[in-house]
């Protein structure tokens, strides 16, 4: 017997007026059908606004079907009187760490559900204790949430559920904030908890790497159940994925671009060593490519590379020897920056890294001026920022910076309004504001018609857009961003960095991309600057930084699928360029190495 | 700059009054209070000081980490001494241009601004000590018999425990809106009163906007968590009294006692 089971299932937001009358109908899920069975690894993918969040919300009985019928574990959700025993069953993980813990001790938070259903105190301890065994946070039962990383606090939110005792637990994108290090901190917990405890698991998500190790997957677009099969069969069909603005795993995306080159491999690689057993039998059947249409693609390239290098030449910001210490004098000193030396040239497109806690976000606070170093100084185009003469606001137009989850300043009434803000305490005239406003809509590809709507209507990808236009439209001759792409689904990161990349080109301002993916730094930028413990670790071009994959790892880190994959390839003795980082790199390589 | 505010947070240690019933604390809190506000002269100034001091002993919470949570209200801590020192009428002991210092007001300025301190860092050891659950489920059950009337107990107290939950998160939110406000150009020092009022609006908004999503989020989670109120609700820590509870409560009476005596004889 199936433990979720969806018939025609429809679901439809209704927008009333003040008088109760239907303004507007969005269906958000149109005619599901599913079957889950008890035991399984599910997972559901698709973009934003897909209906995949809407879906997992009607598991638990927090939505019930406009029309249809939804079956947990022989319960109708739409029936009132199972409305708690449903969400017994099956317990949901929701997105955001911070908005689902309740308690402000660990252990007070796990016990939060129990409580809720009446479980008597002594088992409400076991319970507690074995649930937070269970995903490795035992060890932190008295302390704050807020003292935990979001990784921590993911799997304090999964032991709440646990300690309930469900049969289902579902996941509604549970790492799309989290660094690398957490999302896989999570994904272990919840594998370990399906394969150890048999538990069914839902995983709604849009990365495809947590896919990938799933027993079946329905991929959702419009409401609707468009794919669904195992993962082999699934990202069989790249081309069709990617039309659907989803994305494939880097090593996916390698091989099917090897086959379409001619390569014979097998029709769907997922993981690093199929690819490499599929390249070897490759080559030991003498298989020889066709090269032609790839020289061209790769004098392209060059070209494109030329022009970014061209503006490079002065030095627009010198960090000498800058520390920066939190809470200096007390117990909780925290040094954060520790003697930085950097300059950074004019129109460069830098890239710098690092997990959460390396100093990367204090480190670009630093250059317009937020934070003062508590040793070392600062240079703008020659000149001390810290020099009492200085004028720091002035700075800050020079320096731009988008902050993480930049749509979260937006507070105007209509957007325009909202990008005219930072002109407007430039102290430009009107005029002025509005044209530039109207240049960094233009700048950032916002549609016109969305000029005079209020910034809370639009949706998250053009928010962020907006967000961006507001700090571009004050003209800065350097323009930073902290993670531009945390949360968005892979078209609304592709389309963000394409955008910051057209920019740097069309403007060619400087650009530092913070970020903790190698692969999405990878591609974009000229330099990255790897930061660690509060120091630059490493600081040059991809190719020459990725070389090192082996320390990036031990940072906690990792280099760009591909580079694991060419250091593989090397390993078996095939002549491929060890420094290659994107899949374009990787293919030319690879071919190469046939010849 | 805002992260620093200590007054509510819990400090985890391992302690007797870590361990005390928080209705128990939540009754000597209010015994200090009283006391502290009908001490009226040095000696039994001075009895409630080195009571609170080996309360601070005590507690296992470094004295340091008590004094931070001064540091935001050390403004209103120089005003209100300021205007006792200046604005008492006494005899006078010293006067300059369109000032003086009487000695009652330097008594009175001494006495409000020392009781301030004592009050703050009183009341910052029973939060410190007491888990923000604790101290609602404290609240909740000290004051269960107002059910009776009506009140919504149950409800004020998870209110209170969520909000003690999210003040955190929201100031680090505040922190994070203002520095992105700063870098588009936008001022929140200067200019006069309404100006600055006017400046805030770029902070307030998204912060008003932030503070509903995370509320809407918050429900989801409970709900999807089986909350259903108060009714049928089991606790993992019910409260109960211990052999300890009840020494500590000898204990606040025996202060009482001796308090009170002493001020009669003085």
């Amino acid at each position: 017997m199936s433990i979720i089971k969806s018939k025609n299932l429809v679901h439809e937001y209704i927008r009333r007026d003040e008088e109760g009358n239907v303004e507007s109908i969005q269906v958000a899920l149109d005619n599901v059908n599913l079957n889950v069975e008890p035991g399984q690894f599910i997972s559901i993918l698709g973009h934003n606004g897909s209906g995949k969040s809407t879906f997992a919300k009607h598991i638990n009985a927090l939505l019930t079907p406009s029309e249809g019928t939804l079956i947990v574990d022989g319960m109708n959700t739409s029936d009132d009187e199972y409305t708690f025993a449903v969400r017994q069953t099956a317990g949901m993980v929701f997105q955001n760490p911070d908005n689902q813990i309740i308690a402000s001790v660990v252990d007070e938070d796990v016990a939060f559900g129990p409580e809720n259903i009446g479980v008597p105190t002594e088992e409400i301890i076991q319970r507690v204790e074995k649930s937070l065994k269970m995903v490795g946070m035992y060890k932190y039962k008295s302390h704050s949430p807020n003292k935990l990383s979001g990784g921590q606090k993911q799997r304090v939110a999964i032991a709440g559920v646990m300690a309930m005792e469900p049969k289902c637990i579902i996941l509604d994108e549970p790492t799309a904030m989290l660094d690398p290090d957490g999302r896989k901190d999570v994904l272990q917990a919840v594998h370990t908890l399906n394969k150890e405890k048999g538990i069914t698991v839902i995983l709604i998500t849009h990365y495809m790497e947590e896919v990938v190790d799933s027993d079946y997957v329905f991929v959702m677009e419009k409401g609707k159940v468009f794919m669904e099969g195992k993962p082999r069969e699934i990202f069989k069909d790249v081309k069709l994925l990617k039309e659907h603005s989803l994305d494939v795993p880097q090593v996916t995306q390698l091989a099917y671009e090897l086959r379409e080159a001619g390569v014979p491999l097998p029709e769907c690689v997922l993981t690093r060593q199929e690819l490499i057993d599929g390249l070897k039998a490759a080559k030991a059947s003498g298989f020889v490519p066709n090269l032609s249409a790839f020289v061209e693609m790769q004098a392209a390239k060059e070209v494109s590379n030329a022009i970014d290098i061209s503006g490079a030449k002065d030095k627009v910001l010198i960090l000498d020897h800058v520390s920066y210490k939190y809470s200096p004098g007390t117990a909780y000193e925290v040094k954060a920056l520790d003697d930085v030396s950097l300059s950074i040239k004019e129109g460069e497109f830098i890239g710098i890294i690092g997990h959460t806690g390396s100093g990367k976000s204090t480190l670009v606070q630093h250059l317009n001026g937020l934070i003062k170093s508590t040793d070392g100084v600062i240079y703008y185009r020659g000149q001390d920022i810290y020099d009492k003469d200085y004028d720091i606001k002035d700075l800050r137009t020079q320096v731009g910076m988008v902050f993480q989850y930049p749509e979260h300043q937006l507070f105007e009434t209509t957007v325009f309004k909202d990008v005219q803000f930072g002109p407007k305490n430039q102290g430009l005239d009107e005029k002025e504001q509005i044209k530039r406003a109207y240049e960094a809509l233009g700048l950032v590809g916002l549609p016109e018609e969305f000029y005079l709507a209020s910034p809370f209507e639009l949706s998250g990808g053009q928010k962020r857009r907006a967000a961006i236009a507001g700090v571009i439209a004050m003209k800065p001759a350097v323009i930073i961003l902290d993670e531009p792409t945390a949360g968005l689904d892979p078209k609304g990161r592709d389309d963000i960095l394409g955008m910051i990349t057209e920019m740097h080109r069309k403007r060619g301002d400087t650009v530092i991309l913070v970020s903790h993916s190698m692969e999405d730094v990878a591609n974009y930028v000229d330099r990255i600057i790897v930061m660690d413990a509060g120091k630059p670790a490493f600081d040059g071009t991809p190719k020459q930084v990725f070389a090192h994959y082996k320390e990036l790892e031990a940072m906690g880190l990792a280099a760009p699928q591909v580079t694991y994959v060419m250091n593989d390839l090397i390993k078996e003795g095939m002549a491929v360029d060890a420094g290659a980082t994107t899949v374009e790199e990787a293919k030319a390589s690879i071919l190469k190495a046939f010849k | 700059m805002l992260r620093e505010i200590t007054l509510g947070q819990y400090y985890p240690a391992d302690s007797v009054l870590h361990s005390l019933d928080p209705r128990v604390k939540l009754f000597a809190t209010l015994v200090f209070i009283i006391t502290l506000f009908s001490a009226n002269n040095v000696i039994l100034f001075g009895f409630v000081l080195i009571t609170l001091a080996g309360i601070i002993k005590m507690s296992h919470v470094p004295f340091s980490f008590m004094v931070k949570g001064l540091r935001s209200i050390v403004m209103l801590l120089i005003i209100a001494g300021l205007f006792n020192l200046f604005l008492t009428p006494g005899k006078e002991l010293v006067s300059f241009w369109i000032f003086s210092i009487s000695d009652v007001g330097l008594k009175n300025a001494v006495l409000m601004t020392s009781r301030m301190i004592l009050l703050i860092i009183g009341t910052s050891i029973m939060t410190l000590t007491t888990t923000p659950n604790q101290l609602t489920d404290g609240l909740e059950k000290s004051l269960g018999f107002m059910k009776r009337f009506g009140v919504p107990v149950h409800e004020i107290s998870m209110m209170m425990s969520i909000a003690l939950r999210f003040i955190p998160i929201l100031i680090e939110e505040t922190d994070k809106i203002m520095k992105a406000q700063m870098a588009r150009g936008a001022d929140f020092e200067s200019g006069g009163l309404i100006k600055k009022a006017k400046n805030m609006v770029p902070l307030l908004v998204p912060l008003f906007v932030s503070a509903f999503r995370r509320a809407n989020d918050l429900s989801f989670a409970m709900e999807a968590r089986c909350y259903n109120g108060g009714e049928g609700r089991t606790k993992m820590r019910p409260l109960k009294y211990s052999s300890l509870d009840q020494r500590a409560y000898i204990c606040i009476f025996g202060f009482i006692i001796v308090f009170y005596a002493a001020k009669v004889i003085l």
